[in-house]
């Protein structure tokens, strides 16, 4: 009984001594600008510690082999982790403090980190000018920039040719209005079931949404870069353009979970859809010829832009080798270093110059990819962003199975962003 | 107070005589000798214990405390280095969680799946536990095996083959429903049907728990009480009616009790199948609650799980009452 007495004392005087530390320390914290310190000069030493996701993780360290080559005295370990769980694996090292040395991180990952403190800041040796303004944007966190985009991808429209000939068009639509005429045609005269293969709503279709949206101008962020904005007039004429390929049969409504792009391209069942380069060693895979189809850019309601996506590579703060770290992140950013990723991976070079490598410019769909990314944008580097987006994709989706109003549909994504905050 | 290493040997002994011992022992304390033992045989067997309770309170009570503790503040997943740093607000997550449309949504598909799911996997364990009982004689043990299958095979791989057969223009389902003129429609694309379909593919997986559970318990039914019945003219189906199923009580208990705790919580069927779409029509309660972890609200997820938790223990205390034994 004095034993249980005790322990309850104890207990009731922990838990006490812990709810009297509860409640948020206001001062100080993310939110302010940070100046980084510059990098030492000479070649990068010690040993680094490096987490990459996915394919990219698995091929880095033939990657590295050249780094350690061009740098006696340094030795890097890559950790590949599977995307699924990448995420938390992050939050996890951060909260415990066992972070990498540098990592590539998801591009909407970064405020987040960012915002945990546990990022470093680009040192001023490395020009951020020489990536995509798209791609760079993504690691700008309130005026900060906390990494450098590593590869890119962005979204253009593809079509089969031959089809489109059938159709009667032999040039790539400029205009909104062009593009919904040419999708019809393909339906009406070349035989296709629907005309474009949009994502009907759902899970990630704001990414095919907000090319058009961008295209006419449109911002995601108001009040200064302070606030969501979903419902602006531009949007809206996005929305409304993209519901009417549903309402008017052009695309699928009920197009199933699981879509199935490329053998319905194949087939000329849905001879158009709009997506990344991946797709198109995709397509070529399950048999359409490489003179069979080709991509163009979202047409333009005022200037033509699309969506950039990729990944990023950040050096962590809690880095005991900081300079050598930076220093990795750098001789990634070389052109010659970008193209020769390119040729190991297929990811698209986030630095500009590395274009004029023939390998990619001597491809001319590639070089429309290459062109698209100069105008492409990325999503508000919001913590919260993918839930402010989800709410966006579920209005979507009534909007293009149900005929909901585009209107009240962007007023609620709104207002559930609005409720969810910018997080910063 | 003697020192823990010469204790614990000798309280060791002491406990491992106990039984022994009992007739011995004098009840009353008042025996200083006898209660200095006790004492020792106290300290002795929480020392025993004490492995255990460390881990108990380290990986199992600490982490649902902290839980509880954090369905009450505001926890976001940046504040993860410093847990106890956040507001307290309250009952703000229940209440932000009850008015959520999708999370009342996922509430709402979470009781058509357990209110149509756990009778249909309940009718189909049984009818297969009867006919393995009973009409199979050749070749019982494969059946046995086929039925349980199911339960045994990876979700991930049970979901492309679902997909497959639930696919709207050549699946499986409806190329049958098609011979015999029904138009089938598109199982996972249409929003009235995609919840269908995933009891459909639920039921099928989990039957054979059920069925093995309900062939044990049929097994302990006493022919004799058929053979009597029999003889004074019931049929088949009254000694089925009459017999069978009020014998099997406690058995229908357990299993309902089981499947629907599990239903409850369904989780995967929609994560492999249907990503909790098309228009959220398949989204249930844990798998709204794993996206709220996923946004880093960890405050609103662990309010959330323990809407679920008390929806559990009070689905499973109506069971009890309906089905307890009639006395």
């Amino acid at each position: 009984m004095r034993r249980t007495s005790a322990a309850a004392v104890a207990t009731l005087t922990a838990a006490a001594l812990a709810l009297s530390a509860c409640g948020r320390d206001n001062g100080g914290g993310a939110g302010s600008s940070e100046t980084a310190k510059d990098i030492s000069s000479g070649k990068a030493t010690g040993t680094l510690t490096v987490w990459a996701m996915g394919n990219e993780g698995d091929i880095l360290p033939d990657l590295m082999k050249d780094f350690e080559a061009a740098n006696p005295g340094v030795k890097v370990n890559v950790t590949a982790i599977p995307w699924d769980s990448a995420h938390d694996k992050f939050t996890t090292a951060i909260t415990a403090g066992t972070t990498p040395d540098a990592a590539m991180v998801g591009s909407t990952w970064m405020g987040e980190f960012a915002g945990l403190d546990a990022l470093d800041p680009v040192p001023p040796s490395i020009d951020t000018s020489a990536y995509f303004e798209g791609a760079q944007k993504t690691n700008e966190v309130n005026g900060t920039n906390y990494g450098v985009p590593w590869y890119v991808e962005t979204r253009l429209i593809f079509y089969r040719t031959d089809l489109a000939k059938k159709a009667g068009v032999t040039e790539a639509p400029k205009d909104w209005e062009g593009l919904k005429s040419m999708a019809k045609a393909m339906q009406d005269k070349a035989g296709a079931k629907f005309g474009m293969g949009f994502q009907a709503g759902g899970q990630g279709s704001w990414q095919s949404i907000m090319p058009f949206a961008w295209s006419d101008g449109a911002k995601l962020t108001k009040d200064d870069g302070k606030a969501y904005n979903f419902d602006s007039p531009e949007m809206l004429e996005a929305v409304k353009y993209y519901q009417s390929y549903f309402t008017d049969g052009i695309s699928d409504k009920a197009a199933p979970a699981q879509p199935t792009t490329e053998p319905d391209f194949k087939s000329g069942r849905v001879p158009m859809f709009i997506s990344g380069p991946w797709m198109m060693s995709a397509v070529e895979k399950v048999g359409v010829k490489k003179d069979q189809y080709d991509v163009m850019p979202v047409p333009a309601k005022t200037t033509s832009s699309s969506f950039v996506g990729g990944s990023n590579f950040a050096v962590f703060k809690k880095s005991k080798n900081r300079d050598s770290a930076w220093k990795l992140v750098q001789w990634l950013s070389d052109p010659k270093v970008q193209a020769k990723w390119y040729g190991m991976s297929t990811d698209l070079p986030s630095v500009k110059s590395a274009w004029d490598d023939p390998a990619l410019s001597g491809d001319p769909k590639l070089k429309k990819f290459g062109t698209a990314l100069e105008t492409a944008q990325a999503p508000p580097s919001f913590p919260t962003w993918e839930q402010a987006v989800a709410g966006f994709d579920t209005e979507m989706e009534k909007v293009t199975k149900q005929g909901a109003d585009p209107a009240a549909a962007l007023k609620s994504a709104q207002q559930q962003a609005e409720s969810v905050g910018t997080g910063q | 107070m003697s020192s823990t290493t010469e204790v614990t040997p000798s309280g060791a002994t002491g406990r491992g005589s106990s039984p022994r011992g009992k007739g011995g022992d004098t009840r009353p304390a008042s025996n200083p000798g006898a209660g200095a033992s006790r004492r020792r045989q106290g300290l002795a067997a929480w020392t025993l214990a004490l492995p255990f309770c460390l881990l108990f309170l380290v990986f199992t009570a600490w982490p649902v405390i902290q839980s509880l503790f954090m369905s009450f503040t505001d926890t976001r997943s940046r504040d993860l280095r410093t847990p106890f740093a956040v507001d307290i607000v309250g009952l703000d997550n229940f209440t932000k969680a009850f008015s959520d449309p999708i999370f009342r949504k996922s509430m709402l598909n979470t009781a058509y799946f357990v209110v149509v799911g756990v009778p249909l996997t309940m009718a189909m364990a049984l009818a297969a536990a009867v006919a393995l009982d009973k009409g199979i004689t050749k070749l019982r043990g494969l059946f046995r095996l086929g039925f349980y299958t199911p339960v045994i095979t990876s979700i991930v791989a049970v979901a492309v083959v679902w997909r497959f057969l639930l696919e709207r223009d050549y699946g499986l389902i409806n190329t049958v429903l098609g011979w015999v003129g029904i138009d089938g429609p598109n199982w996972l694309g249409d929003p009235n049907w995609a919840m269908p379909g995933l009891i459909l593919m639920a039921s099928w997986r989990n039957f054979g728990t059920g069925m093995i559970i309900f062939l044990a318990g049929l097994q302990a039914v006493p022919w004799m009480l058929h053979e009597a019945a029999a003889i004074d003219g019931a049929g088949a189906w009254q000694r089925f009616r009459h017999i069978t199923l009020p014998l099997l009580r406690p058995t229908l208990l357990f299993v309902s009790v089981t499947t629907a705790i599990g239903y409850l919580q369904f989780f995967e069927e929609p994560f492999v199948m249907t990503n909790g779409g098309p228009l959220n029509s398949t989204i249930s309660m844990s798998m709204y609650t794993y996206k709220q972890f996923g946004f880093g609200n960890y405050g609103l997820a662990s309010a959330m799980s323990y809407i679920i938790f008390v929806i559990v223990a009070i689905v499973t205390a109506i069971q009890f009452r309906l089905l307890r034994e009639n006395t």
